[in-house]
């Protein structure tokens, strides 16, 4: 059997008394689309971050490509340091809050980790930041500064920046959830192209209609456990399990 | 009445106490910042030795009298085999003092910088260090700028305690001065204008950098705007 592209393994993360995950496992093949739904506060963003360590998690793994990121017996050696710091090199993250650095403007929020992370000679690294941002449509926002920016332009500069680094998996944790309604479509056409690629993505979402449309497989957690997972068609269709339904009400009553 | 020729006849011997004072600040606050940074820096590390010996320095700094810690450093070190000079004592002292309030302004200003622009630079493959480096710290700057000022402008008031351990700065000369010709009122006007001389032009120099390094643009942009509406609608008068 074929290894899988990322394999999270029984991972468990309390957070004071509560436990944000319960025994998590999933299995990630290259090229799918997975998108993590569920109420607020069930594990899901948490899920997330444990992938590239920004969470460690206190027992349990995570495998990319047969490699395990971050330690499994919770001590980090040196060594395990800085090929944490590779991995999170090579898987892009992308915030609900954006966190574009306003001290840079648009093209150095791309440029500086290509050069200060991947060691790439300025000229290149500029090179690539404006066919990048040319990609995500801010062409004509290089020189801009991230304040003057609208949601939507910053979460494409924010995608933009995790893409210079020629990622291999995506972690998108609510792209859309901070912007205004009008300004989401224009992330997720972006995603849409990066979805079209190819490109293996993990994505926390409250976008039914895109996790329908380009998810392989939706997942839906609740309190810390992942209570059913399949393809957007049998989860949102038919729903087992009571909870998911109740989800699923509850959401439908939301967009009427 | 003043006795205008004290003045006169004393002033070049207090600028000279005055020069001695600017060099021992300058000084001191050359090594009061970077140590300062360390200090902040050591306080928030994962090791807990560096932080428990950050924290304990910065601590006992900010919690005792400085005229104790200028003792401590002139009557102690020389029972350690280490036996400086005076001023060398004193730049030493300020330089502690002051990087322990230095650092406590520092930690602020990084604690300021909303949580996900270092979750965002790590997230991306920073170390910890290259984070602070090209994310935190330069957002800081705009923050710690007016607090560092002041604690600046203290520094220098407090370096007038080190004519304690005869460190011929200038209220020492003052003192001097003062013994020789028993007119304590000109003498001392003068040690006093030139403390607030001192302390004026670095607070002016300070507030021009300052809206230099203002982080937000766009913000200062309607701000001059509003200030050209003002002057040009003759309001200013």
């Amino acid at each position: 059997m074929k290894p899988n592209f990322l394999e999270i393994i029984d991972i468990n993360k309390k957070f004071g008394n509560i436990n944000a995950l319960k025994n998590v496992s999933l299995n990630v093949s290259k090229g799918e689309v997975i998108c993590i739904i569920g109420p607020s506060g069930c594990g899901k963003s948490t899920l997330l971050r444990t992938v590239n360590w920004l969470t460690p998690p206190d027992s349990g793994k995570v495998i990319l490509k047969g490699e395990i990121i971050g330690s499994d017996t919770g001590k980090m050696t040196f060594e395990q340091n800085r090929s944490l710091n590779e991995f999170r090199a090579r898987i892009g993250m992308v915030f609900q809050q954006f966190n574009v650095w306003p001290h840079l403007n648009a093209l150095e929020n791309v440029v500086r980790a290509q050069i200060v992370v991947r060691k790439r000679m300025r000229d290149e690294a500029e090179k690539k930041a404006i066919k990048i941002l040319n990609e995500v449509g801010l062409k004509d926002k290089i020189d801009e500064w991230p304040d003057n920016l609208s949601g939507g332009q910053k979460q494409r500069l924010a995608i933009a920046r995790s893409l210079a680094m020629d990622p291999i998996l995506m972690l998108l944790d609510e792209p859309t959830s901070a912007l205004d309604p009008e300004l989401i479509g224009e992330v997720l056409s972006v995603l849409r192209n990066l979805v079209n690629e190819g490109m293996t993505m993990l994505i926390v979402t409250h976008e039914l209609g895109f996790a329908s449309k380009f998810g392989d497989k939706i997942v839906f957690m609740d309190a810390g456990e992942i209570i059913e997972s399949g393809p957007p068609n049998t989860i949102l269709k038919s729903p087992k399990t009571e909870r998911l339904k109740l989800f699923l009400e509850k959401l439908s009553l939301t967009s009427l | 009445m003043l006795e205008y020729q004290i003045f006169f006849d004393y002033f070049p011997m207090i600028l000279l106490g005055f020069w001695l004072t600017l060099k021992i600040v300058v000084c001191a606050i050359a090594l009061g910042i970077p140590l300062g940074l360390i200090l902040a820096l050591g306080r928030r590390s994962n090791f807990i030795l560096i932080s428990f010996f950050a924290t304990s320095f910065i601590e006992l700094f900010r919690n005792t009298p400085f005229i104790i810690q200028v003792f401590l450093f002139y009557y102690v070190l020389p029972f350690y085999g280490l036996r400086l000079s005076a001023e060398y004592v004193g730049i030493l002292a300020l330089a502690a003092f002051g990087s322990a309030y230095f650092a406590e302004i520092i930690r602020a200003g990084i604690d300021a910088i909303p949580k996900g622009q270092l979750e965002s630079a790590r997230a991306i493959g920073m170390t910890d260090w290259q984070s602070m480096k090209n994310i935190i710290l330069p957002q800081t700057v705009s923050i710690v700028l007016p607090p560092l000022t002041n604690q600046t402008l203290t520094l220098i008031k407090e370096s007038a305690i080190l004519s304690t351990i005869t460190v011929h700065e200038l209220t020492m000369t003052g003192l001097m001065v003062q013994g020789e010709t028993f007119r304590p009122f000109e003498v001392f006007i003068m040690v006093a204008l030139l403390y607030w001389a001192l302390n004026e032009t670095i607070a002016s120099i300070m507030r021009r950098i300052e809206k230099r390094y203002s982080r937000n643009r766009k913000q200062n942009k309607i701000v001059r705007s509003k200030i050209d509406f003002i002057k040009s609608s003759g309001f200013s008068r």
